[in-house]
């Protein structure tokens, strides 16, 4: 559905991104992750058929945002970082403008937009009294009203209370459930973990692209973690196994990275009580996404 | 379809603003109140010695079109920037021709009405309050022709140059500055006036509705080659 086959885009000298491949398929939630000035919103502008690449190319929907970006523009949603709406208009007149130059005529469209969002009551308010969130619904009907297959998400839940924020990823979660294909930029990682299918970090070039569980392999391998009752110095550096790939002892907490400790936790059990230690507990170490994400764009600069 | 949603939005929204709207109405009728001062000054005068002072009068009705279309070309696209409604706007299917196309008629048509409707009013109030009416010959073909052939052509190009400026200029106070340079194709029957006193003559009409023609064509050229979304999005901030 999103094809990205080598996107590069300068402003003047400034390389804004660089030599950019992945693809979203329909049905998937792609999260895009990625330091203040990484090239998120750029690449969203991007698939949408708003700037030219300055090389390379994406296929949108099927049609290419370098040669024919006409045909992009119709056939995905987007939000972008700041909504823009004409605030003296009402909530309703903003979105029937917006439908309309998107070719949908159906007034009825409009309203079930509206009612999708929470916002049927607030209709005939001008959106200069709207809140920023409220604005930023608005932003994900506006984003929906012609029912594209792709949608372009830039933070859509910045500035949402909990609630609002919770609603919007549970629109999304079905949003996705519908075959579309998303691209969601956020700096929120729980909502990237809870949302996305697969994550890409960011920073002028794509630093990582996988599912969350795949990046937290990739990145730290796999760790046990065995908590012990006698910790005696230098129990890590007397490990001598095959699969051990490395091991450190912190306090009372021994961490040891293993090929696949389905198979190899029974033998490094028995070996660590031969070493004399008392084992109180042996558990899998379990990553966040936020030390992932920490790792990939703080190691991203020697890339 | 996209030109008239367009252009309907464009015109909820300026005649919301308190400002345009009376500045919009408060011009016309100012300067159909100008034109009718001048030649009731005149009214007991001989007819022959009435038609200069009509001639004068009538010069008012050339400006209205070019000074209503600059106001409102440059609220729209400066209302555009600083509502950030630019980046959705340049991401619905809406061509760069109908944007510019839009946002330029959106001020030539209230321009043109609001003029002609002045300036009907005008002539109304003339015939009934001046003794003698309106002399004969002053409301000739070049007269007319200006009316409803130049004004239009005037009122394109007073549009389309303030939306050129407005687009490419950084800040909305040097798009007013500039944009006033709209002005000039009105004041061209002014100073010919000025000078030789005559009605505007047939033939002048004939020149500068051409002149305009060919500007406004080559306008319309490069504003369409000059009005990129790219630059757009990246320049209006
Ligand atoms: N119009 C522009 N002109 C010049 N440089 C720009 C322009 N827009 C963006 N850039 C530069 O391109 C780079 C990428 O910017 P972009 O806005 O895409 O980042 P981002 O990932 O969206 O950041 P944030 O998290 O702060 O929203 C930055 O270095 C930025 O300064
Ligand atoms: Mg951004």
């Amino acid at each position: 559905m999103i094809q990205v086959l080598g996107l590069t885009r300068r402003y003047g000298p400034r390389v804004a991104v660089e030599d950019l491949r992945f693809e979203v398929r329909p049905g998937e939630v792609l999260g895009l992750l990625g330091p203040n000035g990484a090239g998120k919103t750029t690449t969203v502008r991007l698939l949408a058929g708003l700037l030219a690449p300055s090389a390379g190319d994406a296929l949108v929907a099927g049609h290419s945002v370098a040669r024919a970006p006409e045909k992009v523009r119709p056939r995905v949603g987007v939000v972008p970082e700041n909504p823009g709406f004409y605030k003296r208009l009402t909530v309703r007149r903003n979105l029937r403008f917006f439908a309309e130059l998107y070719g949908v005529r159906d007034p009825r469209r409009v309203e079930e937009a509206l009612a999708r969002v929470g916002l049927e009551e607030r209709a005939e308010e001008p959106v200069a009294t709207l809140s920023k969130g409220l604005r930023q619904r608005l932003a994900l009907a506006r984003a929906l009203v012609h029912d594209p297959p792709v949608l372009l998400l830039d933070e859509p839940t910045s500035g949402l209370d909990p609630e609002a924020a919770k609603e919007v990823r549970d629109l999304l979660a079905e949003l996705s459930l519908a075959h579309r294909a998303i691209l969601l930029c956020t700096h929120n990682l729980a909502e990237a973990e809870r949302l996305c299918h697969r994550i890409a970090v960011l920073k002028t070039r794509l630093v990582a692209v996988g599912s969350p569980a795949e990046l937290k392999q990739r990145l730290f391998g796999r760790r046990v973690v065995v908590t012990l009752a006698n910790p005696r110095p230098g129990l890590d550096r007397a490990l001598d196994l095959p699969f051990v790939r490395s091991a450190a002892l912190d306090g009372n907490r021994l961490f040891v990275a293993l090929e696949a400790p389905e198979r190899h936790n029974p033998i490094l059990v028995r070996r660590l009580v031969e070493l004399g230690a008392e084992i109180l507990f042996v558990a899998e170490e379990e990553r966040t996404l936020e030390e992932v994400y920490l790792e990939l764009v703080e190691g991203g600069d020697a890339a | 379809m996209r030109l008239r949603a367009l252009i309907l939005k464009e015109w909820a929204e300026l005649f919301r603003i308190k400002m345009v709207l009376y500045g919009c109405l408060f011009l016309p009728l100012f300067m159909a109140g100008m034109a009718g001062f001048l030649v009731w000054q005149g009214r007991n005068l001989p007819p022959e010695a009435q038609a200069p002072l009509f001639n004068a009068a009538l010069l008012y009705f050339l400006i209205l079109p070019v000074m209503i279309p600059v106001t409102l070309a440059v609220y729209s696209v400066v209302g555009e920037k600083e509502q950030g409604t630019l980046e959705p706007l340049l991401a619905t299917p809406l061509s760069d021709l109908e944007l510019f196309l839009g946002k330029s008629l959106v001020a030539v048509i209230p321009a043109l009405l609001l003029t002609w409707a002045v300036f009907g009013l005008f002539l109304l109030a003339v015939s009934f309050l001046l003794p003698g009416g309106i002399p004969e010959g002053v409301l000739g073909l070049p007269w007319l022709l200006s009316l409803f052939g130049l004004s239009p052509l005037m009122a394109l190009f007073a549009a389309l140059v303030a939306m050129l400026i407005s687009s490419r200029a950084s800040d909305s106070r040097a798009a007013y500055q500039f944009a006033g340079l709209a002005v000039v194709p009105a004041l061209v029957p002014i100073l010919i006036y000025s000078v030789r006193l005559t009605a505007v003559d047939l033939r002048f009409v004939i020149l500068e509705g051409g002149a305009l023609l060919a500007l406004n064509a080559a306008l319309l050229y490069l504003g369409i080659r000059a009005f990129r979304r790219e630059d757009i999005l990246i320049r209006w901030k």
